[in-house]
């Protein structure tokens, strides 16, 4: 017992028992052992000797521990954890292990805390009810009541206790043993200690004038996609992303604050770890830790040149500090089907349709009397006697699958105050829903930090990405899978039973447009791509001095792609009789070097931070291509294209670019109260005239947070109230090479049977070329009230782009069709608008819901010299599928009004335009009949938080485009080649039904057809889609300390549930296109790869 | 310091490149190295085989070839898919206009347009090309300017006045270009050719042979026949303009060198004159052709389209689709004797049945009669592909320029009449040459004139030159089922088609492009449209 008055006598001293603590670091990988035997293993490593008595100190359990770089408190955390068993680390290195109980005598004089109370205020001192006060590790919990004061029992002495509330900074109190805490809680003012990327360095979120986006890896990862781009979907204000099929790259197109452009395109400058890169939608969405985009003027235009349609700044993630050791492994399988199928005609509804269609031959073509066609179904491959089809084949459903896929992301994660690593690999196996449609990935990604000293930094990332790919064909309009798996007749079968693929060839009791048939297609055609790049970046950091960093980095991309093609020969329509083999190869090697220096200065609440600084940038890209048909079987294909007799001349090709650069960026900000920021970019690229070659990109904004002004503290509900402004003006130079010049193009032509050489000029030169120029305004607030449980961010921007790169139209006569000019304008106007509120908080529930909104008007405001109309393409029956005309937006469909079906009353009127009743009425001159880009997209996002359990609800929407179905061109208004559209059968124009936009049923192979764009192939392209249900479960500590993990999710989600969407709307998703990367294509499409309802079930460990 | 030294020595380093943003490309030539070694001269010259209006020979297998508007706006000729290619619909509707065809217009004005600034590039820069002989320039210059006239005649026949350009742009000057007077264009398309046709083969003149005979450049006979027939549409509408007596001469020259013949029949139908047209690329009749081949320049479906779209379904054919894209109307076939004339026969110019073997049972097929002069059967049945030239001038239309243009200036000379019944007898296979002269002895001028154009409807019947003779005489052919070979000429405007359409005078000439006139603000539209 004397040991017992030793203990009393030392902390009745008050001895402080913390400092001597920490300076120690142990590394234990101890594996059963008792914990005798781990103090023993302590003492002999360290100057640390403990104290205890037997009797009230187990130390004869067993346990593991393994620690890396942990202090003794860490240690001994760990060995008593919950054992009841209080330990102090005194002068001399000397640590005492007591019963708590006994420390509770010292301290406290009292046995056992039962339990502690307080009041909690906030800043004004006002009482706050319903605080969640809880136990760290514990559900264990309260709320403050109405006059803000709480109570909570069966405490221990050094527990801590978490005090939360919406809109105020989270506290974490350690009871040491008292009995009353009063907590003062703080308002968090958003963003004030939150620092966001910006581009050549880092922001305090307060700062910040510019319109900025941002998101984290963990709203990334809700959806487990393939393409990170599928992942921010709907999650930042302001950027339309456009899923536009259901392939595993899911081909994704991405519009920020609308089109600028009518040559280049919209895509945004993607910048990852400072390096920009190419093909971001193939980057490995597990290595992103967050990503901002750069919206507006005062952001972007530190990018300059390149910034005019936004950047995507992407931060990857990298090792760990504080001496953590993490290892992680997160992996999803996920199986998908078709969410929807089209509304076809089945055998017996197809052979009514071909039936009506001989009867009512008589009436499109003159016959001799008697003499009309006839059909019956008498192949006996098809019908059995009594004419009955003896297959009624599901197209749709042999064409798809149940899609699994898996993908796996392991990492580990490990660092402290000198250096830190990180490696990162994936596997990722991704099946698409169309049979033998596949896409695979392997990404490995390393890098390494050091800061050896205090003036140097260095880094290092590197990242290899190789992806393997069967694609199924998107674009065209020929008979590919795509089209065919809704063509092909359903009285024909997948196989005869012979095993003979079927083909439209198969039978001659039908005129059908020449198709193979689409399972056959799937299965034996081939498309694979296969692409690799590396990726890194290295970087040199060098503290000049005090507040002066200079930086400089060098990064690259390299990317290789080789795609191969077989079709073999006997594919009808599209490869039969003489097969095909493609192989192409192409290389784009890019890299950049950046240097420049960084000041950061703070004093009596100013602060300047200031970025100078330059940068290097070329491009080069070749492409190898050779291709040949003419092969005698399905053998060799690509893998020996000599062995076809048939080749086409190869084709080769080289460019390259380069760009140098200046760029400044200062920001100074006062009180937190008012801050600015100027930013300048002197660019010049080689892709510009020899007279333009350098062009200067400035921007200026402005931020005031009203909130900090004394007049507004007394107004309790508002939490936080900024306004900023910037305007400026950021470029596009993403046009091809060498457009500023007169070249001659070369190459071969027939002539007396063989290849002869030829040259022509092919481009008119235009040594003023320049760069396309967005000046940019944007004004935004940003809000936060009731204790921060309502949030907003709404920006208005208006955007004129001018000198317009642009294919300029110029007489035909010349010999030339259009030279690139910079002229016309567009401008694009709109708001972005962030809202999230926190309708519930406590320990058990959280309920957060976020709506986000884009709306966005697009406007012609000038066009070349003439102000001529433009017709752009996409090209299909009846030519441009849009329109460029001044005063409308951009992408505006082109085409006749489908007024309906002449009647039989108005046979005369018909006749004078050559046509008969049954036949579409259309008006005279063609108009604009829609546009691919919606005025309004948005989300409304739920998340749930139950004990344990999360949920997600996430809706998006998307409300003002218009679909152009062109596949109402060969699936109703022709019939007679292929299958079609229940619609033929039963809304066609027939004597009694007349009212009705769906003309007669007439069998085009005998009577031809009426086929033009018009109207009715356009429908209204709005939609809800219910793009993820996601449930996740985290296992408690308690759980996890048996099974020896860090921590553990399980979830479960559904993509793409559902989509409610116009009912005339006859495809399978509103928000698609088969004219692939063409500006114009969007909503636009032939047929489409269909988008899968997927269920996910996935799982994210820390060891 | 020494950090910030090393720093700054860096920065100098990085800034001192030069050059970094000179545009070099490799893989065109800019346009000044152009024309600096003689083969450049030659390869501008190669392409023009290959641009403008030779492109409008090539048929897609719904849409049919530019080439076939003439057929499609007589209304004599159809496509089973002028539903969809709404050109053809147009056409035959008489709706067409600047507006609803304006991209179709735009395609075949672009395409000339293209060929003349190509030709005119090399018109006006070979004379400075090092290291050629004036030999080689004046063989070079004729082969252009061959084109060049080649394309403006399809521009002024098809639109009427037009843009006359006769420079290459190398910037954007002047391109704002009104359209001049047709009889302006003709003059120049006389003069580029009379170039082509007039030089002595000793200063590099073209060859006086047969284009096949010629590594199928273009020869002197395909220039002369051109101009042959420039001078007869000259004579014609809208600029009558009478040089009959050109024409009459510059044929007689071609007809009096002997190097040029037509095919004569074989022994049997099957290997008629018509039927070696159909299959041999290399005769002394083929005064211009155009090459196809089919791995380096493709005409694909030629051969598709002797079919009826139902035809793909007989599962017969290496091809996937058919369709009888330029399908004669039987008003349109009413124009032969079918007892008397060959050409009308199954399997010569026309077919309507077909007969296979499946296993081992005799099928035979019949269909609305479709062209046969495309038939391939080696592509149609084994490869998929074909290697047909297809034929722009024949000789036989040199004898009938011939005919019409010495009846027109010297009367109904036995000569005239001795040109027709050279054509007429060919496909007249079983009648006395003899008895075709002594039908057309004796015929006032305007009978035999009618009768010399009937010979060109069934002789050219497949090789577009209806819609031009229209044109040019505003007479349109009447046929009657019970009168079949017998045509009668009415005024064109005014005449109701068989599809109830009404001619009236701007269906003479085509719109121009609205597009095109946005883009040159002076170019007015035809009239009418």
């Amino acid at each position: 017992m004397k040991l017992t008055i030793v203990i009393l006598f030392v902390s009745l001293l008050q001895v402080s028992t913390k400092v001597y603590s920490q300076g120690t670091k142990f590394n234990l990988n101890i594996k059963n052992k008792r914990i005798v035997e781990v103090l023993k293993e302590i003492e002999e490593s360290s100057k640390y000797r403990f104290f205890y008595i037997r009797e009230q100190v187990n130390v004869e359990r067993v346990v593991s521990i393994k620690a890396n770089q942990a202090t003794i408190d860490d240690i001994l955390e760990e060995l008593f954890k919950r054992q009841g068993i209080n330990f102090q680390v005194m002068e001399d290195f000397l640590i005492l292990l007591s019963p708590e109980d006994i420390t509770y005598i010292k301290t406290n004089n009292v046995q056992m805390q039962k339990s502690i109370s307080g009041t909690i205020t906030d800043e004004f001192n006002q009482t706050l009810p319903g605080v969640t006060i809880y136990i760290k590790g514990t559900s264990q919990g309260t709320v403050s009541d109405s006059n803000g004061n709480y109570s909570i029992s069966n405490i221990l002495k050094n527990d801590i206790l978490v005090f939360s509330f919406v809109g105020m900074s989270k506290q974490e109190i350690v009871v040491s043993g008292r009995t009353k805490i009063d907590i003062k809680m703080i308002f968090n003012a958003i963003g004030i200690e939150e620092v966001i990327a910006l581009g050549y360095g880092v922001q305090r979120k307060i700062d910040v004038t510019g319109s900025v986006g941002m998101v984290d890896a963990n709203v990334i990862l809700e959806r487990h996609s393939f393409n990170a781009l599928q992942g921010i979907q709907g999650k930042i204000a302001g950027v339309n992303i456009f899923s536009n099929s259901g392939s595993p790259t899911g081909s994704t197109r991405v519009i920020i604050r609308g089109m600028n452009s009518i040559e280049t395109t919209s895509d945004p400058l993607y910048v990852v770890d400072g390096v920009v890169m190419e093909n971001f939608h193939l980057l490995n969405p597990n290595d992103i830790e967050h990503i901002e985009v750069l919206k507006d003027a005062s952001s972007a235009a530190i990018y300059g040149s390149r910034g005019a349609n936004g950047v995507i700044l992407v931060t990857t993630k990298r090792g760990a500090k504080n001496d953590e050791v993490i290892i992680s492994y997160d992996s999803y399988i996920c199986v998908g089907r078709i969410r929807r199928k089209m509304d076809l005609l089945n055998s017996e509804e197809w052979l009514e349709v071909i039936k009506r269609g001989y009867e009512n031959a008589p009436k499109y073509s003159q016959y001799d009397d008697g003499n009309y066609p006839s059909i019956s179904f008498t192949d006996p491959l098809l019908f059995d006697s009594n004419e009955n089809p003896l297959y009624d084949t599901d197209w749709q459903e042999e064409a798809t699958r149940t899609a699994v896929s898996h993908n796996h992301q392991f990492s580990i994660q490990q660092g402290n105050e000198k250096s830190s690593t990180g490696a990162f690999l994936n596997y990722s196996d991704n099946e698409g829903i169309m049979l033998n449609s596949w896409l695979k990935r392997v990404n490995a990604k390393i890098t390494y930090d050091a800061k050896p000293n205090d003036w140097l930094g260095f880094g290092i990332n590197m990242l290899i990405n190789k992806t393997w790919e069967n694609e199924i064909e998107e674009g065209s309009g020929y008979q590919m899978p795509r089209r065919t798996m809704i063509e092909f007749v359903p009285v024909l079968p997948v196989k005869f039973p012979n095993g003979n693929w079927s083909n439209s060839s198969s039978t001659n009791n039908f005129a059908l447009e020449g198709m193979a048939n689409p399972v056959h297609v799937l299965t034996t055609q081939e498309r694979l791509r296969n692409r690799k790049q590396f990726f890194g970046n290295t970087f040199l950091n060098i503290h000049i001095l005090p507040g002066l960093e200079l930086k400089t980095q060098f990064g690259i991309d390299n990317q290789i792609a080789e795609y191969k093609e077989y079709s073999p020969t006997d594919l009808l329509n599209i490869s039969y009789p003489n097969a095909s083999a493609d192989i192409d190869i192409f290389e784009s090697m890019y890299w950049q070097e950046e240097t420049f220096l960084t000041y950061n200065n703070s004093t009596k609440g100013q602060r300047i931070n200031a970025v100078l600084g330059l940068s290097w940038q070329e491009r080069t890209y070749r492409f190898n291509s050779l291709s040949t048909s003419g092969f005698s079987d399905d053998f060799y294909k690509y893998n020996n294209i000599g062995a076809a007799n048939d080749p086409d001349a190869p084709t080769s090709g080289f460019e390259k670019w380069a760009m140098n650069s200046y760029f400044s960026r200062i920001n100074y900000s006062l009180n937190n109260k008012l801050m600015a920021t100027i930013t300048a970019r002197i660019d010049g690229s080689s892709r510009f005239g020899e007279n333009n070659k350098y062009g200067f990109f400035p921007s200026a904004g402005f931020g005031w947070v009203i909130s900090n002004d004394d007049f507004l503290t007394n107004i309790s509900f508002l939490n936080y109230l900024k306004l900023r402004t910037s305007y400026g003006i950021t470029g596009n130079t993403e046009l091809g090479t060498y457009r500023s010049l007169a070249t001659v193009s070369s190459g071969t032509v027939l002539l007396n049977g063989e290849r002869a050489n030829y040259s022509e000029v092919s481009k008119l030169p235009n040594p003023d070329l320049e760069w396309e120029k967005t000046s940019q305004f944007n004004i935004g607030i940003e809000l936060s009230m009731f204790q921060n449980r309502v949030s907003a961010e709404l920006d208005y921007y208006h955007k004129l782009t001018s000198d317009l790169l642009l294919a300029r139209p110029i007489p035909h006569s010349t010999g030339f069709s259009s030279v690139m000019d910079n002229i016309g304008s567009v401008s694009n106007q709109g708001v972005d608008f962030l809202f999230t509120i926190q309708n519930i908080q406590n320990s058990e529930f959280n309920w957060e819901t976020t709506i986000n909104l884009n709306f966005n008007k697009n406007r012609i405001e000038e066009l070349g010299e003439n102000d001529e109309d433009i017709f752009p393409g996409p090209f299909w029956v009846s030519g441009s599928q849009t329109i460029l005309r001044i005063g409308e937006p951009l992408g505006s469909f082109w085409g006749y009004k489908r007024l309906g079906t002449w009647g039989l009353d108005e046979a005369e009127e018909a006749a004078a335009v050559g046509a008969i009743p049954g036949v579409a009425k259309r008006s005279s001159e063609r108009e604009i009949i829609g546009k691919g880009v919606p005025d309004l997209t948005g989300s409304f996002i739920n998340r749930f938080e139950f004990k344990n359990f999360d949920f997600i609800v996430d809706i998006q929407f998307s409300q003002g485009a218009e679909i152009m179905q062109q596949f109402t061109h060969s699936i109703e208004d022709r019939t007679g080649y292929s299958n079609g559209l229940s619609t033929i059968l039963y809304d066609g124009w027939t004597v009694t039904n007349q009212n009705t936009m769906v003309q007669q049923i007439r069998n085009a192979p005998l009577n031809g057809q009426n086929s033009e764009v018009d109207d009715h192939w356009v429908v209204d392209g709005s939609y809800i889609r219910g793009s993820l249900f996601s449930l996740g479960y985290t296992f408690k500590e308690v759980v996890l300390d048996k099974i020896k993990l860090n921590s553990c999710r399980l979830f479960a989600n559904v993509d793409n549930a559902f989509v409610i969407h116009s009912k005339d709307f006859n495809g399978y998703d509103p928000e698609a296109t088969s004219w692939g990367e063409n500006q114009w294509g969007q909503n636009i499409f032939f047929f489409q790869y269909p988008k899968p309802t997927t269920i996910t079930f996935g799982m994210n460990v820390k060891f | 310091m020494k950090r910030i030294f090393i720093v700054l020595l860096g920065l100098v380093v990085l800034t001192a490149c030069n050059g970094f943003l000179t545009e070099e490309p490799k893989s065109e030539m800019s346009v000044d190295q152009f024309f600096t070694n003689p083969t450049h001269a030659y390869n501008a010259v190669n392409i023009l085989y290959r641009s403008g209006c030779t492109d409008f020979y090539r048929t897609g297998v719904y849409s049919g070839s530019r080439a076939m508007l003439g057929g499609y706006i007589s209304g004599l000729f159809d496509n089973d898919y002028k539903g969809q290619e709404v050109h053809v619909q147009h056409c035959q509707d008489l709706t067409l206009n600047g507006d609803n065809l304006s991209a179709y217009f735009d395609g075949a004005w672009d395409a000339c347009y293209d060929a003349i600034s190509k030709a005119n590039f090399l018109i006006n820069n070979i004379s400075q090309t090092p290291g050629l002989t004036d030999l080689e320039i004046n063989n070079l210059t004729a082969q252009a300017k061959f084109f060049r006239a080649f394309n403006y005649y399809y521009l002024v026949k098809t639109f009427g006045n037009v843009p006359l350009i006769l420079e290459e742009y190398s910037s954007l000057e002047n391109i704002y270009v009104e359209r001049s007077p047709s009889i302006q264009v003709y003059f120049q398309i006389v003069e580029d050719l009379k170039f082509a046709v007039e030089q002595a083969v000793e200063q590099g003149g073209l060859n006086d042979v047969a284009m096949p005979k010629n590594e199928f450049r273009i020869s002197k006979g395909s220039a002369a026949t051109l101009l042959a027939d420039v001078y007869l549409n000259m004579g014609g509408y809208p600029v009558l303009e009478n040089r009959y007596a050109n024409a009459a001469s510059i044929t007689r020259e071609i007809i009096s060198s002997g190097n040029y013949s037509l095919i004569t029949n074989g022994t049997t139908n099957n290997k008629s004159a018509f039927n070696i047209m159909r299959q041999s690329d290399n005769k002394d009749e083929y005064m211009y052709s155009i090459e196809y081949n089919s791995s380096i320049s493709s005409s694909y479906w030629q051969p598709s389209i002797c079919y009826p779209s139902e035809a793909t379904s007989w599962g017969i054919f290496k091809y996937s689709v058919t369709n009888n894209a330029y399908k004669p109307t039987n008003e349109f076939l009413w124009i032969y004797d079918d007892e008397k004339d060959l050409r009308i026969q199954e399997k010569q110019f026309f077919h309507s049945s077909l007969t296979y073997l499946e296993n081992e049972i005799e099928i035979t097929k019949t269909f609305e009669t479709a062209p046969y002069l495309w038939h391939d059967d080696d592509a149609l049945f084994e490869t998929g592909k074909t290697d047909k030239d297809i034929v722009v001038y024949r000789y036989a239309e040199v004898l009938l320029i011939a005919a019409e243009a010495i009846a027109k200036t010297e009367g109904v000379t036995p000569e005239a009449i001795g040109y027709l019944a050279d054509v007429r007898s060919r496909a007249y296979w079983q009648t006395e040459r003899n008895v075709i002269v002594d039908e057309l002895t004796g015929l006032s001028e305007d009978d035999f004139i009618q009768q010399v154009w009937t010979e060109r409807l069934r002789e050219f019947s497949l090789e577009y030159k209806i819609w031009s003779d229209v044109q040019r005489t505003r007479k349109y052919p009447v046929t009657r089922e019970t009168n079949k070979g017998t045509v009668s000429f009415v005024d064109v405007v005014g005449h109701t088609t068989i599809w109830g359409k009404l001619f009236n005078e701007k269906h003479l000439l085509f719109p121009i492009s609205e597009n095109e006139r946005q883009r040159n603000p002076k170019l007015t539209q035809n009239p009418g449209y």
